[in-house]
């Protein structure tokens, strides 16, 4: 799975693209956590390009955004799939993290 | 029929599993929704056997089998690693927004039928039941007494 960066902006833009499993979502997780470490504690994770998301997929989104709230940021989604949306209904996960339509809906909720 | 793959604890056989699975539930049965759920599911017990009864260790057996009935697709995973303990599991409190130990109660929640045996030598069979819509639990014995009528 490919997990594009781009950290040009105020706020960083994560996008995995593939499916998201304990394989995949190890790397996701600790690509997160220097990410926010590293002074950029807001973080885009758009999942556009994520057709399977399972509980470790969301286990690296959940601790990453606790971590990033802790460092005064957030981890913003965007871009959910319908099948990706149900299990993050499921979990309630949906209603804990931020959900936007799009890219830039994700990035403008930051003003 | 009863279809099995034989994979490993290895994690990458996660994605052969799925790509197996996906083409064992897609004779339009289920709605592609419940497919994707199941996926899910049967991923969730997949990853359990890797991390929890082999606890990491790679090259272990798992067998996933699928089986169709009259109104219901079942499906069971196979571990020979240390067996499922009921008494240390704890469900996840979702008010707390968990990181970690959602996968049970992922398969719990998408099945519409939950079992676990660890009745057996060592390991455990999780077993997961899907009912096909339009055909409700017990469908086929109501057709076998028309028969016999």
């Amino acid at each position: 799975m490919d997990i594009d960066v781009d950290r040009t902006g105020a706020v960083a833009v994560v996008a995995p693209k593939g499916e998201l499993d304990m394989v995949v979502s190890d790397r996701l997780k600790r690509m997160l956590a220097e990410l926010i470490e590293g002074g950029q504690p807001r973080v885009v994770v758009d999942l556009a390009g994520v057709a399977y998301i399972d509980s470790s997929g969301m286990g690296a989104l959940v601790a990453a955004m606790k971590q990033a709230r802790a460092a005064g940021g957030d981890v913003r989604l965007c871009g959910l799939q319908d099948d990706v949306r149900a299990i993050f209904e499921m979990t309630r996960l949906s209603k804990a993290m931020a959900i936007h339509p799009s890219r830039s809906d994700a990035l403008a909720s930051w003003g | 029929m009863r279809q099995v793959l034989s994979m490993t604890s290895d994690p990458a056989e996660l994605a052969r599993m799925r790509a197996w699975l996906r083409g064992e539930l897609a004779d339009g049965s289920l709605p592609r929704e419940t497919c994707a759920q199941l996926l899910v599911a049967v991923g969730e017990l997949c990853t359990n056997a890797i991390k929890h009864a082999y606890g990491g260790r790679a090259g272990q057996p798992i067998e996933v089998a699928v089986e169709r009935g009259p109104d219901r697709i079942q499906i069971e995973v196979e571990d020979w690693g240390v067996p499922f303990d009921p008494e240390r599991y704890v469900a996840p409190d979702l008010d707390a927004v968990p990181d970690h130990g959602l996968g049970l109660f992922l398969a719990r929640t998408i099945a519409d039928g939950f079992s676990w045996d660890t009745a057996r030598a060592g390991g455990t069979r999780w077993t997961l039941i899907k009912y096909l819509p339009g055909r409700p639990p017990g469908a086929s014995q109501t057709r076998s007494a028309r028969e016999r009528e």
